[in-house]
């Protein structure tokens, strides 16, 4: 019968940005629920994603075919444990390994030119370089030639320690440690934390293993690294090592973890996590939206009289629901913004007080946004229905 | 606007309406068996005591609420077949609503008051502002187009909803009590402003008064008593 168009785009945001401007105080404690709700779920979605970057970088450089044993007493026993092992008959009885080597670590200062820092000292062998991944930035690594030497190869932040800008630490320098000095043969590159290691590199005096017994006089096998050859199973050549190297020992076992139980160990863990902020995030934007809905109902009746006006001069019961659902959507969407913004900062603090490189997740702010823009929508329904089926009569009725 | 001109004679046209309510468990009838035709163009002042049902007649033929019997056309739209939104597009298009108590939306400037009218109809807010100044213009208040209602005086407010229930040049004013709540200077103006546009624009003017002065200016002069309804000096 009428010539109807829906209102247009202009006057809908107009009546949107009238209604956020005079929104009241009330509002604005409703928001915080929102708020709340919105950063938590893009907090999550971005320390979850940081999580699982940070440990496909421990995994980027440990690898997946590295296998840690330890030695743990057996029973009571405080037997030392030994201060060598014959990794190569380990080798020869467990096919699929490529590289093998024992560590044992012993810490103490450094002196070099008076300056003095403390380090881990590692006596080993020469195969420990592939099996660890470690890269020579300068000179070689220790070689089975050198096992009677006092020769040393030093990890980075440990050259970085002793030199001065005017007196590096170079390749042929003399370090002390207790009475004996140390030739550096080699300088390593920088090494990534690797998180599954015994001994981190970088803070780390490689030197050979029958010479600990100069600066400790019961040297002991900690750890022996294993890296397994391209394609085995882990799950294997982790059993047969251990039986290989229990045949060796009377007071200790053998504990090797393979990495991949170890992985899936840490994404059990991150993932309890996330459903705990998830939990977090859904509780508060409940709670958000409730408090949003409040506020409509609120908004709804002390603007009866309004709405009545507005049916008088022509507004469809449509135009009245979506004047209010706009409204519960425009403030649930400037919620959303600052709970994105908070949320954001949550997830970098979270990422540097843990030591992190802060990524953006590309699903953390649509996602984040976009379940607080719905649940908005889905508490603002309500009120809004409720206003437009006012009777014109009923809503211009004074009270 | 006037594009679908009715068949029949009159504009509005009321036969046997009757309304009540339940209220408290008792029934209360508040008009029975109203039987009234307005032409295009006429004047007419609706009068009678308080709680006499002008209001809920003036309600009725403002399409703000719905008979309980009886038969009403209005520009040719049968109303007891209407939708609500076909309701809500009559009164946006065809209907001016001037009350008491002015009704304007304080959040909204003069301005945006008066284009509201215009925005349920899918015009956009640039055109529906130029043509709401013009309105403003027409009643002398352009140069208060930003401000809001309450930073205007009574007559000022009076004269800004009756350019919002003109600027969707509709073909009826109902004006419930234009000038109750104004001073007897300002209501002469108003009245002026309003039979003006009745003389001039031949828009249909219904006036809920119970002033004697006023009614005597209009041509028709209806009578409410008891929810009968009655035309004086027409019988």
């Amino acid at each position: 019968m009428s010539l109807r168009v829906e209102q247009s785009l202009s006057q809908l945001l107009h009546e949107a940005l009238v209604s956020l401007r005079t929104l009241g105080k009330r509002s604005v404690l409703a928001l915080l629920g929102i708020v709340i709700g919105s950063s938590s779920v893009v907090a999550l979605i971005n320390i979850g994603h940081n999580a699982a970057v940070d440990a496909a970088m421990i995994f980027k450089d440990m690898g997946t075919d590295t296998l840690v044993a330890q030695f743990p007493p057996k029973g009571n026993s405080n037997t030392p444990m030994r201060a060598s092992l014959d990794l190569e008959a380990v080798r020869r009885s467990v096919p699929g390994i490529a590289h093998i080597g024992a560590l044992s670590v012993f810490g103490g200062p450094i002196v070099f030119h008076g300056r003095t820092t403390n380090a881990n000292f590692v006596g080993t062998t020469a195969d420990i370089k592939d099996a660890m991944r470690l890269v020579v930035r300068d000179g070689r690594f220790l070689s089975s030639f050198d096992a009677s030497e006092t020769y040393g190869v030093i990890g980075d932040q440990v050259a970085q320690a002793l030199s001065t800008p005017g007196d590096p630490l170079k390749l042929g320098d003399r370090i002390r440690i207790n009475d004996y000095l140390f030739l550096v043969v080699g300088i390593l590159h920088n090494q990534p934390r690797a998180m599954l290691m015994p001994v981190q590199a970088n803070e780390s005096l490689f030197i050979p293993a029958e010479g600990m017994r100069r600066i400790f006089p019961t040297p002991q096998i900690g750890n022996v690294i294993i890296r397994a050859a391209p394609g085995e199973n882990m799950e294997r050549i982790a059993h047969d090592a251990a039986s290989a190297l229990k045949s060796q020992l009377t007071d200790h076992d053998v504990d090797i973890q393979v990495p991949q139980q170890m992985i899936d160990g840490m994404t059990r863990q991150s993932r309890t996590f996330a459903y705990l902020l998830l939990a977090l995030g859904a509780i508060s934007l409940v709670g958000g939206g409730v408090g949003v809905m409040n506020v409509m109902l609120m908004n709804v009746s002390e603007r009866r009289r309004e709405i009545g006006i507005r049916m008088a001069l022509g507004a469809r019961q449509r135009d009245i629901r979506n004047l209010f659902l706009l409204e519960a959507v425009t403030l649930t969407a400037v919620g959303a913004l600052c709970g994105a913004v908070l949320g954001m900062t949550a997830a970098w603090l979270y990422a540097w007080l843990s030591g992190w490189a802060f990524a953006l997740a590309a699903g953390a702010l649509p996602l984040g946004v976009g379940s607080t823009l719905l649940v908005g929508l889905f508490f603002g329904i309500y009120p809004a229905v409720a206003a437009s089926r006012l009777q014109p009569v009923e809503a211009l009725r004074d009270e | 606007m006037m594009t679908d001109t009715p068949a029949q004679p009159g504009l509005i046209c009321l036969q046997g309406i009757g309304k009540s309510y339940q209220l408290a468990g008792q029934h209360l009838s508040i008009l029975n068996d109203v039987c009234l035709s307005i032409d295009r163009g006429d004047s007419c002042g609706i009068l009678g005591a308080s709680g006499s049902g002008k209001s809920t007649l003036l309600n009725i033929l403002g399409l703000l609420d719905l008979p309980n019997c009886g038969q009403y056309h209005f520009a040719g739209h049968d109303i007891f077949n209407a939708s609500p939104d076909d309701l809500a597009a009559i009164r946006n298009q065809q209907i001016g609503f001037v009350f008491q108590s002015f009704n304007l939306l304080p959040r909204l400037s003069a301005l945006d008051n008066v284009a509201l009218p215009l925005s349920y109809r899918g015009v956009s807010r640039h055109e529906s502002l130029e043509q709401a100044l013009c309105m403003l213009e027409q009643v002398g208040l352009a140069e208060r187009a930003h401000h809001r209602p309450a930073d205007l005086s009574g007559g000022q407010r009076q004269r800004l909803a009756i350019a919002r229930a003109l600027v969707g040049k509709p073909s009826v004013i109902l004006a419930d009590e234009p000038t109750g709540n104004l001073d007897s200077t300002t209501a002469q103006e108003i009245m002026d402003l309003l039979l003006a546009l009745n003389h001039d624009q031949q828009v249909t003017l219904i006036i809920v008064t119970h002033d004697a002065h006023i009614a005597e200016r209009l041509e028709r002069k209806i009578l409410v008593r008891n929810g009968a309804v009655h035309e004086a000096g027409r019988l």
